[in-house]
């Protein structure tokens, strides 16, 4: 006879990045049945919001811009925008799903800093407050303007898959889409998982282990893509009020509920600069931050 | 600062979240904020000590010490065998990270592992392509502790599909097919010693020959063996390491190869360690390498013949000088310095001669370390 206590782990790539699920209390079968159910979720977000494919509904709505259309959209796709409006508030405008064009002028595969009059012309395309959103009609009003799901994909994709596998049964275990982790439920022995966190100037090590036995816990770091100048390093996150880099912080690893909130809670400490350990006691939210000096601040953890 | 004043009780971002459907299937799961966060400051420090001397710092005596027997067993077996993952004890499951870049971009793999109490078995398959070579793979994994778990066994078989299309058109949709089967023991024999036996076997068939190299024309088929014993010594009172290796290596090409490595792990004073390493290899020249000629023409060879001037088919033999020291200055700084130095020659082999056209081949490298921790 089975024993559903023993757990099963599956290593895949998806959305450009390594992912892992590992779960028990199901039977081998059943629980390779629930995992290949749950990569295929994973899978389907990434077609649904990619950028790179010209018919997913992202590309759509980027495809109108200017053009005076509104396009409807489904509703996972509209929860999703509500969710994206709320971050925009929240974060006082620092979480804006249509910052995506900055990465005209920010390539980071080279050290080269923008000229201040090409951020300058970028700018006007940058503003969720622009963007018509009236459920379920969403239209850009200029043209050049995209919207990209990308800063939180990742991490919806987590709580989806993990709504897959306990739909399907599982009793515990974890998704980790590139180090965005949702935690189904403690092991069979009813301990928690240990999730190491990546030090953030060396990949091979961690920083601190965490022991989560339910929840989420996703990082958000410099570390991802920048270069440097001078000595500075200018990374990917990018405030969309200024298109410059925040560079209060190296790395805000968040503990929440579900991965989407630690993912976009991260994001928006990272982007709120000095401000981010205020900004996360204001959403009751458990961190573990290290500053540029690479001193470790945390709360609740 | 409208966002540091809001004053909702569980944060308006999760609030905002909950109005998702599709994402709790637990109506629990939305009210806990995780319960069970330890930090673990203690480990950081422990990875800190092991990452200051490269892998080798499990075998210092205050953390080996510090271990009971079969989590010491655990570390030790993550240590030596590279294929080994997952089941052994690791001190942490996953990590968590700002996402890297999978550089395999046209690469797809899976890797299915389930875990019982004293085994665990994987099967993976994977698929890759670059822009002349395309490689699927399929592969069997499994591993055994014995109930003290000081003995674990492992045993794995693969099985690789290659095709090789060159733009030079040297190779015009070649394939090559291999199995390989590994199996191994490790073993803790004391708490002070241990040891591990790998054995692996693999057999080919296909093309083999470099389709960039001229005068390049292998055999259709490969065999492999090799064996590999490596024993870590731990010497109490001295609180150092000695570890040792030899590995053998003979294919169908006639190459037959032996190496021989030792490492010195020796901590001075509570910040300093000494590694000092020495490595010897010997090799026989595959049986259609031909040197090349020191002057006019190359060889005739007869039609069809095999042959090869890849210097690695030749023979010959190689030392390399290791030295590494690190320090630990305070909690924070961590500095190390490490030189290798390596003489390639035919002079070198240890039975018979070297490949007389073979030139002295010569390396060094210098690697300076600095870091910071917190």
């Amino acid at each position: 006879m089975p024993d559903t206590r023993d757990s099963l782990e599956a290593e895949f790539g998806v959305m450009a990045c390594r992912a892992q699920i590992r779960i028990w209390g199901l039977d081998d079968a059943a629980a390779q049945d629930a995992i290949a159910a749950g990569i295929a979720e994973a899978r389907r977000i990434e077609y649904k919001y990619s950028r790179y494919r010209s018919d997913s509904i992202v590309s759509r709505i980027n495809a109108a811009a200017g053009s005076g259309a509104r396009i409807e959209v489904d509703e996972e796709t509209a929860g999703l925008l509500d969710f994206a409006a709320q971050l925009h508030v929240q974060s006082e405008g620092r979480f804006d799903i249509s910052s995506g064009v900055l990465r005209r002028v920010w390539n980071f595969r080279e050290p080269r800093l923008p000229a201040a009059g090409e951020i300058a012309a970028l700018l006007p395309l940058v503003g969720w407050q622009q963007v018509q959103w009236l459920r379920p009609h969403i239209a850009l009003p200029r043209a050049g303007m995209e919207l990209d799901f990308g800063g939180f994909g990742k991490e919806y994709a987590a709580d989806r898959v993990a709504t897959v596998l306990q739909d399907a049964g599982a009793r515990g275990g974890y998704v980790n889409l590139g180090g965005d982790i949702r935690v189904l439920g403690p092991d069979a022995e009813g301990q928690p998982w240990r999730f190491g966190i990546q030090h953030p100037r060396r990949a091979e090590e961690v920083i601190a282990v965490l022991a989560l036995a339910q929840g989420a816990l996703a990082t958000s770091g410099d570390y991802e893509r920048y270069f440097e100048i001078d000595g500075r390093r200018y990374c990917h996150l990018l405030d969309p009020r200024s298109g410059w880099p925040v560079q209060d912080y190296q790395s805000i690893s968040v503990l929440a509920p579900l991965c989407l909130v630690a993912g976009a809670l991260s994001s928006i400490a990272m982007l709120s600069g000095a401000q981010a350990p205020a900004f996360l006691q204001s959403q009751h939210a458990a961190f573990l931050a290290v500053d540029q000096a690479g001193r470790l601040q945390h709360q609740g953890v | 600062m409208a966002a540091t004043d809001r004053k909702e009780g569980l944060g308006g971002i999760l609030l905002a979240a909950l109005a998702l459907p599709g994402l709790t299937p637990y109506t629990a799961a939305a009210e806990n904020a995780p319960e069970h966060a330890v930090l673990a400051f203690k480990e950081l420090y422990y990875h800190d000590y092991q990452s200051g001397l490269q892998r080798i710092t499990v075998n210092a005596p205050s953390l080996s010490l510090s271990l009971p027997m079969g989590t010491a067993w655990g570390v030790e077996s993550s240590v030596v065998t590279d294929s080994v993952s997952g089941a052994s004890p690791r001190y942490y499951t996953t990590k968590s990270g700002a996402s890297h870049m999978d550089d395999l971009r046209t690469a797809g793999d899976v890797k299915l592992t389930h875990y019982r109490a004293r085994s665990a078995y994987s099967v993976g398959l994977s698929y890759s392509t670059e822009h002349d070579y395309t490689s699927r793979a399929v592969s069997l994994d499994g591993r055994w502790a014995s109930d003290d778990n000081n003995t674990t066994f492992n045993a794995g078989v693969g099985y690789a599909d290659d095709s090789i299309d060159t733009e030079n058109g040297a190779a015009d949709n070649e394939s090559r097919r291999t199995w390989q089967g590994i199996v191994g023991v490790t073993r803790v024999l004391t708490a002070t010693d241990i040891v591990q036996l790998q054995a692996g076997y693999s057999s080919g068939s296909g093309y083999y020959s470099d389709p960039y190299k001229l005068f390049d024309n292998r055999p259709d088929s490969r065999q492999q063996e090799t064996a590999l014993l490596r024993w870590n010594h731990h010497f109490k009172g001295l609180r150092a390491s000695l570890r040792s290796s030899y590995r053998y290596y003979h294919d169908s090409f006639g190459i037959r190869a032996h190496s021989l490595g030792e490492e010195w792990v020796q901590p001075v004073g509570n910040s300093l360690a000494w590694t000092s390493a020495l490595r010897y290899d010997t090799q026989s020249a595959a049986d259609f390498y031909v040197d090349p000629p020191a002057s006019g023409s190359f060889p005739t060879l007869p039609d069809g013949a095999y042959s090869t001037l890849d210097q690695r088919m030749a023979a010959f033999g190689s030392l390399t000088f290791g030295q590494k020291l690190a320090w630990q200055a305070s909690p924070h700084w961590n500095f190390d310095i490490k030189g290798e130095y390596s003489v390639q020659r035919a002079g070198l082999r240890f039975i018979g001669n070297g490949s007389p056209g073979l030139d002295t081949f010569y390396w060094y490298a210098v690697q300076l370390g600095i870091a910071y921790r917190f």
